[in-house]
């Protein structure tokens, strides 16, 4: 049987979702292939006894309210998939467990003025600098929009004139614009609270990227689908079919085909498909390193691949307990617990194993109280490694680090958060690279595809969205794509990346 | 962007050119990268493949015959992936026109995957399709197919007591018998007090080697029991609420069950009355029963004959189906290699979407997503048909 389609989107994460969605809606025809047997990728789930856990997500992105959407629910929106959104209460609660100034527990809500308000209480005089920081944010915000709007072609006279802010602080790091704005050390170290969700050092961050970031949380809040983000996966397989788009799981892509320079049909475990053109929610390293002959990877290619780096390999330690959040006495959704406030310390810790690894914790209970039977409720603990180091244990040794690593990890949460959990757990289950590289196949099983660290950041890959575009017919969407990981990001990704394969195809067919 | 003006260097003109330099840094820093062949398989990867692989490929290198309706078969390969005492192997089968699965606990200590070895049991079971085939025609130096090792019916310090009361029935001593195994190696740290029943003392599986175990390790400790013979040796009767309290002392304690179905009904009763905490219950997988007449919220009619289509890969085919059967059972029937693992509801390696029909799904069975029940997706291992359906599958 011969399968002919205009687009193959390879892996149904995140990004694969949205491609083959924007495709499909797009009257592409469309086959969305993915190894294993669900969609989703990361955005999945998992039933252990009585508990559905989810995998990965905290805090989705650029949801918004029914009335005041922001961009990522539009886009679910446009898809036609119904999702049952819940909101965040407060932005996070961080703990740092040093001594003196590193000795921090703090809530901070979201909304642009209560964050500001909270941070003075926090840190008495903060606020001119805190007011600067969202104005900042705010002229950053339209600089993006405008050049969004410019489809490519960036007037940059306007550039100079109306977004001259954008353009003075978007070369630099967090912490050298934050410091520029004379902010309280505690009140910086306070807000770049959430490095962890980028995997990366606030030396090394984008301000712009980590402001646009902060900002669209406070703006429009954090949410969660009800039933775990397998509910907007497979939402999302609905409509795909629905929209005219074909799905195929427990489906392997194994090479690419391609003829005189031009991709010509991918073939996979069931058989060859033929198309012009693969969007890749799975990673550069995989297509050009195992799915196409060396000598068809241009020099250029190899070399951008390989001066990558990978993000965060996550460690996900997930617990059902017996008793519910309440008589837990937990309070709060989301809890960063650090050894300090200063980040670069922090990564750095990250490199290997140690007694007290960082952690973003949540009680998924507290913002969705129905999701566990009652009397439960479900907690998962993620820490993040910025190196191979699960690579070096032995098989022998496996069970043991990953149960100590728990261990560890309950330990620290249980002393600085005042609780008790061991006696209560009824269901656990620990994820470490080893288990992200089995479900998703990403090198290293990265959580966070390529690390966006100073020079490989969100804004200069944008810019460099046609530089990178080098074997014709393939794109990235996914954690890969030039809107990086993330949640929020990776649908974006998916739906940016359909368009432009959309305008490729369009363009071949004029010629 | 009227409220203040904002520069990081004295001049906010040289900010400026710090931005522009964006492009030619990151263009400079990929074209540093090697030019060397791209791999996306890494330590971690290799890891995961050996750990986890889809399928391995074991010969039959020994065959213990227990008695006529139970053999042991020693499978070995040359890596073998570890596994947890307790888990699993499923089996892959194609016994005529049928392409099947069956779900195998592994026998073995953890410790003999370093020699590439595994042991699985096979009792016959009483409408044993498939036991009744590898039975007679698993023979030593055959190939057989299996998936990696599977199920999360093993022990767990951060959740489990201390004290585990392992109750057996039948051939559902297996996974003790690894767990015994793996204490007396030194591989796991808890005391095992197992209450084993069979009918009568000529029933019981692996005798001596448990007895083996007993003598050599003080954790591991083997309460027989009897349901059709009384000995001075052994417990007589049923496993009771009044023989848990018996030999399981003081609580905490951990209860893990496996055996079959029989055996749950009656003993998941009397653990009741213990009033324990669930988690302190842990069972091995249920399995389908061969029909769902009389099951609680069953209102089919299980003697009606219906038809299954199953789209695939673009493909499409017909195929009839009993009402008392389960999806999974008439795709294997008919050919169809349809994946499955734990045929229990449980693992969800099964899972399909349901284009059109209805089914029904034991409640004690149901291990599906929340999403999944409303977007129509099915665990076709525990979903009986109620109409003639068609379904979606993705073979492996």
């Amino acid at each position: 049987m011969e399968h002919n389609y205009d687009v193959v989107v390879i892996g149904a994460g995140n990004g694969g979702l949205s491609a083959a969605a924007s495709s499909a809606k797009m009257g592409l025809k469309t086959l969305l292939i993915e190894q294993h047997n669900l969609p989703g990728g990361f955005a999945t789930s998992f039933v252990r006894g009585r508990f559905e856990f989810e995998p990965s997500l905290h805090e989705f992105c650029n949801i918004g309210t029914a009335d005041d959407q922001g961009p990522a629910r539009q886009l679910i929106d446009s898809y036609g998939v119904a999702v049952e959104w819940v909101p965040i209460e407060d932005a996070y609660r961080v703990i740092t467990t040093g001594e003196g100034a590193d000795n921090l527990d703090i809530i901070m809500p979201f909304g642009e003025d209560a964050y500001v308000d909270r941070m003075e209480e926090y840190v008495p005089s903060s606020r001119p600098s805190m007011e600067k920081f969202m104005a900042l944010c705010k002229d950053i915000m339209d600089a993006l929009a405008f050049i969004r709007k410019s489809s490519g072609k960036v007037d940059t006279k306007v550039m100079m004139k109306e977004h001259s802010n954008f353009l003075k602080c978007g070369g630099y790091s967090v912490n050298r614009v934050l410091k520029s704005l004379h902010m309280p050390e505690k009140a910086q170290r306070i807000l770049c609270a959430y490095w962890c969700y980028l995997g990366v050092d606030c030396d090394k961050t984008n301000f712009a990227l980590y402001a646009t970031m902060l900002y669209k949380y406070l703006q429009t809040g954090a949410w969660i689908p009800k039933q775990r983000s397998h509910e907007l996966s497979a939402g999302m397989d609905k409509r795909i079919r629905e929209m005219g788009g074909d799905i195929w799981y427990n489906t392997r892509a194994k090479r690419i085909l391609m003829k005189d320079g031009k991709i010509t049909g991918v073939d996979t475990s069931h058989g060859t498909i033929n198309c012009s053109h693969i969007i890749a929610g799975c990673s550069p390293n995989a297509i050009f390193g195992e799915m196409m002959d060396e000598k068809d990877v241009p020099e250029k290619q190899k070399r951008m691949v390989n001066a990558r780096n990978f993000g965060g390999r996550g460690f996900v330690l997930y617990l059902g307990l017996n008793r519910s959040a309440e008589e837990l006495g937990l309070k709060d959704y989301s809890y960063f617990i650090y050894g300090s406030m200063n980040t670069a310390k922090e990564v750095a810790r990250a490199k290997d194993f140690n007694d007290h690894p960082m952690q973003a914790t949540v009680c998924l209970n507290v913002a969705n109280p129905d999701c566990s039977p009652k009397g439960t409720c479900i907690m998962s603990f993620t820490t993040l490694y910025t190196q191979d180091v699960w690579g070096d244990i032995s098989t022998d040794e496996y069970v043991t680090k990953k149960r100590e690593v728990a261990e560890n990890m309950i330990r620290d949460f249980e002393e600085h958060v005042g609780v008790t959990l061991t006696q209560y757990i009824e269901e656990i289950e620990i994820a470490t690279p080893v288990t992200m590289a089995r479900y998703t196949l990403n090198p290293q099983g990265t959580m966070y595809s390529y690390e966006s660290s100073d020079w490989d950041t969100l804004l200069a890959r944008l810019m460099m969205l046609k530089d990178d575009q080098i074997v014709p017919g393939i794109r990235f969407a996914g954690g890969y794509g030039p809107r990086i990981y993330g949640y929020s990001s990776t649908y974006m990704n998916g739906d940016l990346t359909a368009r432009l394969t959309a305008t490729d195809i369009r363009e071949e067919k004029a010629l | 962007m009227k409220q203040f003006n904002f520069h990081v260097k004295p001049i906010g003109l040289l900010d400026m050119l710090h931005f522009k330099k964006l492009v030619p840094n990151r263009a400079e820093k990929l074209a540093e990268g090697a030019n060397e062949q791209v791999t996306s398989v890494y330590k971690v990867n290799r890891m995961s493949e050996f750990m986890h692989p889809a399928t391995q490929m074991l010969t039959i290198d020994e065959i213990i015959a227990h008695d006529d309706d139970t053999k042991t078969f020693i499978l070995t390969g040359q890596y073998i992936a570890p596994f947890r005492a307790g888990q699993y192997l499923s089996v892959y089968l194609t016994i005529g026109e049928s392409v099947i699965t069956r779900p195998y606990s592994i026998s073995s200590s953890p410790q003999w995957t370093k020699e590439g070895k595994y042991a699985v049991t096979v009792k016959r079971a009483s409408d044993g399709f498939a036991s009744d085939w590898i039975l007679s025609n698993w023979k030593v130096g055959i190939q057989v197919t299996t998936s990696g090792p599977e199920g999360n019916f093993y022990y767990e310090p951060l959740r489990d007591a201390g004290h585990v009361i392992g109750v057996a029935g039948g051939s559902g001593i297996t996974p003790f018998l690894s767990m015994a195994y793996a204490i007396r190696d030194g591989l796991e740290d808890f005391n095992l007090t197992l209450l084993y029943g069979s009918c009568a003392e000529s029933d019981i599986l692996y005798k001596l080697e448990l007895a083996e175990i007993e003598k050599n390790c003080d954790k591991v400790k083997i309460i027989h029991v009897l349901s059709e013979e009384k000995t001075s040796c052994y417990e007589y009767g049923f496993i009771t609420s009044e023989l848990i309290k018996k030999y399981g002392g003081d609580h905490p304690y951990s209860i893990f069950l496996c055996g079959p179905p029989a055996m749950y009904n009656f003993v998941d009763k009397e653990i009741e009355k213990l009033k324990l905490e669930s988690k302190y219950v842990r069972h091995e997988l249920f399995t389908s029963p061969a029909s769902p007449a009389g099951l609680d919220g069953y209102e089919g009619d299980v003697q009606k004959q219906y038809v299954l289509t199953v789209k695939r890969f673009g493909e499409q085919l017909s195929v009839p189906m009993k009402a008392s059967e389960t999806v999974l059972v008439a795709l294997e029937r008919a050919g169809i290699a349809a994946p499955s693992r734990c045929r229990g509801g449980e693992c969800g390696w099964c899972r399909a979407r349901l284009d059109k029909g209805e089914t029904f799904t034991p409640s004690h069975l149901d291990g599906r997503r929340m999403a999944d029940k409303t977007t129509g997706h099915i665990h076709p291992c525990c979903a009986y048909p109620l109409s003639d359906l068609t379904i979606d599958i993705c073979p492996e």
